[in-house]
């Protein structure tokens, strides 16, 4: 496959999302844009309730009953995601875009061998034998690295760890031979050297099957070690977006300084830069930008006007008030400035 | 929106006045204020209760039943003793809607020979409401009459049985609200017992777990084993046929339900992380069972509890129709329902007031505690 | 291990087997398994390892939460480890308080929180209902609540809030000790660092001592002047957080520390992970391992041949 970088395979342009809930709609997304290019690694970076999980399961169309896309687009090889039947979509989940879940437990049917599993998957997407099936399935067992496939390909999910697991769904994800694999924090369940043998995994078929990746996660580790770039969410919009060293090494909005600074590195020895208080109730959002209550920066038309895109290079842009030319200059808390001297200090 | 700053930004935007860009946040950030009011856990199971208009509707109508209980059998004017031999199996007879032929006392009496319809003897005056039909039979002329039951027995215009009597000449309706009365408290005792023994069964079980909890559970299903209408004869035998055989015959087995539910919410509860930390603090056994484990199960337990009340009432009536019901004059929905099948044929309404009654009752408790179990499910806690 | 009885916490050689079934399907697991350490007064100890290692055991084990199959434990000198009295209880729960994992779980949905908060006080004989309160609200206050809260019910708040409730009720009977399971896994990255600097203000604070359990070794490294490392059931290695983080000797603690990702994309993209294999890293068949201590404060889970090349490898 010839592989031209700058492709667009998949586009979100302003997504809206709400759900039906008692009390009103809950604005879970509210005007999300991104792209995603040809063999790279996008992550989507957000806590709880952000609208990164729901954003994702709109890609797939796999959003709960009682959610309405409310409006915005996902242009995907010619067609708008947002409009495609039930029918179409079983050809295009699995078969060009796969889904690894965070709970390997939960995606795995608990009855069913592991080896039925899988080629259950190949089934559904060709017309092949059984033999010629089986013989597929012990290839990607065997390329998501799971030992002795063929000892395991009849045994039951209960039989694996936790990584193993991981590894059986990402082999279903790719037995359709997918162009772009999702992953919705397919490593927060797992202990950190089977996450970091995962990361590796996905990393690797990355490469081999020059796969576009959606990386959905809130451990910014994971973020440094996979993305190329990064969307950092917050109350149902991108705040910030770059490439991972723009997003690292040069934050702009203060909800990425906040995140950069809360969490405690191996050389943190000063105070955590905690962000005070809670995320907004997403059924009354409020105006203006949506941070501002947390916000140590905010100001006063923070609280009145959402704040627009602002470009900061071809590849950043940052939603904040505080790349105004009117605003006054804020500079990096020092916590951070002094963690990212130390970063890129490092070799 | 994106803005590229080389580029110049849009007139709305460079406008701003600058007294929009100071900075506000200057004190610390405090969690924000709750802006609903709280609300304790039974409320909030009340006001999802409310909610369910089915559960409203049977509410009022079990509400309106135990209110008619009481009241009934004291106001009709006769007692559920009474006999009145001149008075056996009268017809329904409600004032107000005798006037438009329903409920008016009347009965067809058939096969009668023409000519004794004239003997005011057997046939009082005004008594004879209308011929229905006439025919022939081996050359006598009969015929089939509606009669005025009540005129027909030599009873006063101003006496009405609503349910009409039964074959002592007893009123219906008393005895149909007292039988209620009866059924309901029976009913309600046995439910209490059972609870009440199924709980501290169940929590033992549960809380201590281990052999006390295998031998106890191994007892209650040898018990749950026996064939309770052997024990139910056994215990007539021994304390005679009356309300306390039959509450005592209802609790034989009627708790292990309840302790097995009890046992299972313990087992789910004990090892739960608020639990453990009530332990940690010291938080004596009685307390952890009483305060903090306990209380989830008072959910279930209502709605396990309101369940087994129509199921008690049937079970009573299901024992008095087989002829193992309490001792008579005492009515309950059972005996009545008995006693009305054996003239099923004759006078239906001997057994379609209580049969309606008991199927209005049970279904109304259905209902009720299957809104009670919505309401109560802490799952479904802060919703509307 | 040193004999120095400075440790306010002392564990020896502590098991905790867990059995099920009977007969042939009889099943023994060892969750923690000859564990030795001790808790020096005002320290924070970090017990650091993956699911299923024995740390939340070790925990429970030390609050008393589980009996221990062997083994002794000993509060300032006191003997904890022996049967359970009604005395015993008492002096546990009055010096050692627990915080949770789930913020979720580890509040009684059917108690206010004023009731939560308070029932240390109430249990321990504070009959006075005004006095409770004004306690209950002063801990709120301490941990960023307000008074207003104290009426509420736990479905109402946020995940770090409840996680200072928590806090809070593990406070309010002022314990010399607190054990910290996981007290902020179960939160969401911004909140987190709500927690663990309040967390560190009380110990501050109040003196106290902490031993606290995590899965996320950066987080254990902030907050810990020393660390344990746990691998299925055994301690494998502690020492201070940083020479575990500059010269880690086992090489379990060498692999935990090389999967660690960074929030730093020039160090990750490059990063080399350690596998750890124990059958392939040791070899114990002539050899029994024992608890050493290589360098002063450092010890390791090593044999004799080990040691030594550990003892190479620190320059010693």
């Amino acid at each position: 496959m010839a592989i031209n970088p700058n492709e667009t395979v998949l586009k979100v342009e302003d997504l809206r999302i709400s759900f039906k809930a008692y009390g009103g709609m809950v604005q879970a997304v509210r005007g999300v844009s991104f792209d995603l290019k040809r063999g790279e690694t996008v992550a989507i970076v957000g806590e709880s309730g952000s609208g990164k999980s729901v954003s994702i399961k709109a890609i797939m169309g796999i959003l709960a009953p009682n959610a309405v896309i409310e409006s915005g687009r996902i242009e995907y090889d010619g067609m708008d995601l947002t409009k495609v039947s039930e029918e179409d979509f079983h050809k295009i989940r699995g078969n060009r875009i796969g889904l690894i879940f965070q709970d390997p437990l939960s995606a795995l049917n608990p009855i069913m061998k592991i080896g039925k599993q899988i080629t259950e998957v190949l089934h559904l997407s060709k017309k092949i034998s059984s033999e010629e099936a089986k013989h597929r399935a012990l290839e990607l067992m065997h390329a998501v690295g799971i030992p002795e496939a063929e000892r395991r390909f009849n045994q039951y999910p209960f039989q694996f760890s936790g990584g193993m697991r991981q590894r059986i769904v990402i082999a279903i994800a790719l037995a359709g031979d997918p162009e772009i694999l999702i992953c919705d924090e397919p490593t927060t369940a797992l202990d950190v050297t089977v996450q970091a043998k995962i990361l590796e995994l996905i990393n690797k078929i990355k490469e081999e099957r020059h796969l576009s990746v959606i990386f959905i996660t809130h451990d910014l580790g994971v973020v440094a070690n996979m993305a190329d770039r990064v969307n950092v969410m917050y109350a149902g919009k991108i705040v910030e977006s770059g490439t991972s060293e723009e997003i690292f090494f040069e934050p702009a909005h203060p909800y990425t300084w906040a995140l950069l600074s809360s969490m405690p590195d191996l050389q943190t020895k000063e105070r955590l830069l905690a962000i005070p208080g809670t995320p907004p109730n997403m059924i009354y959002p409020p105006a203006g930008d949506a941070f501002a209550a947390r916000n140590k920066y905010a100001m006063k038309i923070d609280f009145e006007k959402e704040p627009p895109s602002f470009k900061l290079s071809d590849t950043h842009y940052a939603s904040t008030w505080l790349l105004h030319p009117k605003a006054p200059k804020v500079d990096l808390p020092d916590v951070l400035r002094a963690r990212i001297e130390r970063m890129k200090g490092a070799k | 929106m994106m803005i590229d700053k080389n580029k110049g930004l849009p007139e709305e935007i460079l406008n701003l006045p600058e007294s929009s860009f100071e900075m506000v946040q200057t004190d610390e950030i405090k969690d924000e204020k709750f802006k609903t009011k709280p609300i304790g856990f039974f409320k909030d199971a009340l006001l999802r209760l409310q909610h369910s208009k089915i559960s409203i509707i049977s509410f009022w109508i079990i509400l309106s039943i135990i209110i008619l209980a009481l009241i009934v059998p004291n106001i009709t004017g006769f007692t559920y003793t009474e006999q009145d031999l001149a008075k056996r199996n009268l017809p329904p007879k409600i004032p107000g809607l005798e006037n438009i032929g329903i409920a008016d006392g009347s009965r067809v009496l058939t096969n009668r020979k023409k000519d004794s319809l004239s003997d005011t003897n057997r046939y009082p005056e005004g008594s004879i409401i209308e011929i229905v039909r006439e025919y022939e039979s081996k050359g006598v002329a009969m015929v089939d009459v509606k009669v005025d039951a009540y005129a027909l027995a030599g009873i006063e215009d101003d006496v009405y049985h609503w349910f009409g009597t039964d074959y002592l000449g007893r009123d219906l309706m008393t005895r149909l609200f007292k039988g209620v009365r009866i059924s309901l408290i029976i009913a309600f005792f046995s439910v209490i017992t059972n609870v009440i023994i199924g709980v501290i069964y169940g929590s033992i079980c549960g809380y201590y777990g281990g052999k006390v909890d295998m031998f106890l559970t191994h007892f209650a299903e040898v018990l749950d084993g026996m064939p309770y209408i052997v024990i139910t004869i056994l215990f007539m035998i021994l304390l005679g046929s009356g309300m306390l055989s039959i509450i005592l015959a209802l609790c034989i087995t009627g708790w292990i339900g309840t302790a097995r539910l009890i046992r299972a919410q313990f087992y789910r509860f004990k090892g739960r992380e608020y639990v453990l930390a009530a332990r940690t603090l010291g938080v004596p056994d009685v307390k952890l069972i009483f305060r903090h484990i306990l209380p989830n199960c008072i959910g279930p337990l209502i709605t396990r509890a309101m369940i087994a009340i129509p199921g008690a009432i049937f079970s009573e009536s299901f024992l008095a129709y087989i002829g193992l019901g309490i001792k008579p004059p005492e009515p309950s929905i059972g005996i009545l329902l008995s006693d009305g099948q054996s003239v099923l044929l004759q006078y239906p309404y001997q057994t379609l007031f209580p049969a309606i009654l008991i199927s209005v009752l049970m279904i109304a408790f259905n209902l009720f505690s299957n809104g009670l179990r919505d309401a109560l499910d802490p799952t479904r806690r802060g919703e509307e | 291990m040193a004999e120095e009885s400075n440790y306010i916490l002392e564990v020896k050689h502590l098991c905790q087997h867990f059995s099920s079934g009977r007969g042939k399907n009889k099943l023994l697991v060892k969750a923690v398994d000859d564990v030795s350490f001790g808790v020096r007064p005002a320290e924070t100890f970090g017990l650091v390892g993956e699911s299923g290692c024995g740390k939340t055991t070790t925990g429970r084990t030390i609050i008393r939460l589980y009996n221990p199959t062997s083994g002794e434990m000993y509060f300032n000198g006191r003997d904890i480890a022996g049967p359970m009295t009604k005395d015993l209880r008492r002096y546990l729960t009055d010096n050692i308080a627990m915080i949770f994992q789930d913020p979720i779980e580890s509040l009684n949905p059917r108690m206010t929180i004023e009731e939560i908060v308070g029932e240390g006080l109430r249990i321990r004989g504070m009959k006075d209902k005004d006095e409770v309160r004004a306690r209950v609200h002063e801990m709120l206050e301490k941990v960023g609540l307000t008074e207003e809260h104290a009426t509420r019910y736990p479905h109402e708040f946020s995940g770090g809030q409840r996680q200072r409730i928590g806090i809070a009720r593990a406070m309010i009977i002022k314990p010399k000790m607190i054990i910290a399971d996981e007290p902020v896994s179960a939160l969401d990255v911004s909140i987190q660092a709500q927690v663990i600097n309040l967390l560190n203000d009380l110990k501050e604070e109040m003196g106290l001592t902490i031993l606290f359990i995590a899965h996320n070794l950066s987080v254990v490294k902030y907050f810990s002047d020393r660390i344990g490392v746990m691998y299925y059931g055994r301690l494998v290695e502690i020492a201070r957080g940083d020479d575990l983080y500059r010269c880690p000797l086992h090489p379990y603690t060498k692999a935990l520390l090389s999967a660690i990702p960074e929030p730093n994309p020039i160090t990750e993209r490059t990063r080399k992970r350690i596998d750890y294999d124990p059958e392939r890293d040791h070899d114990y068949s002539v050899e029994k391992p024992t608890m050493v201590e290589v360098a002063p404060e450092h010890f390791v889970y090593c044999s004799p041949s080990e040691l030594e090349q550990y003892q190479k490898q620190l320059g010693l």
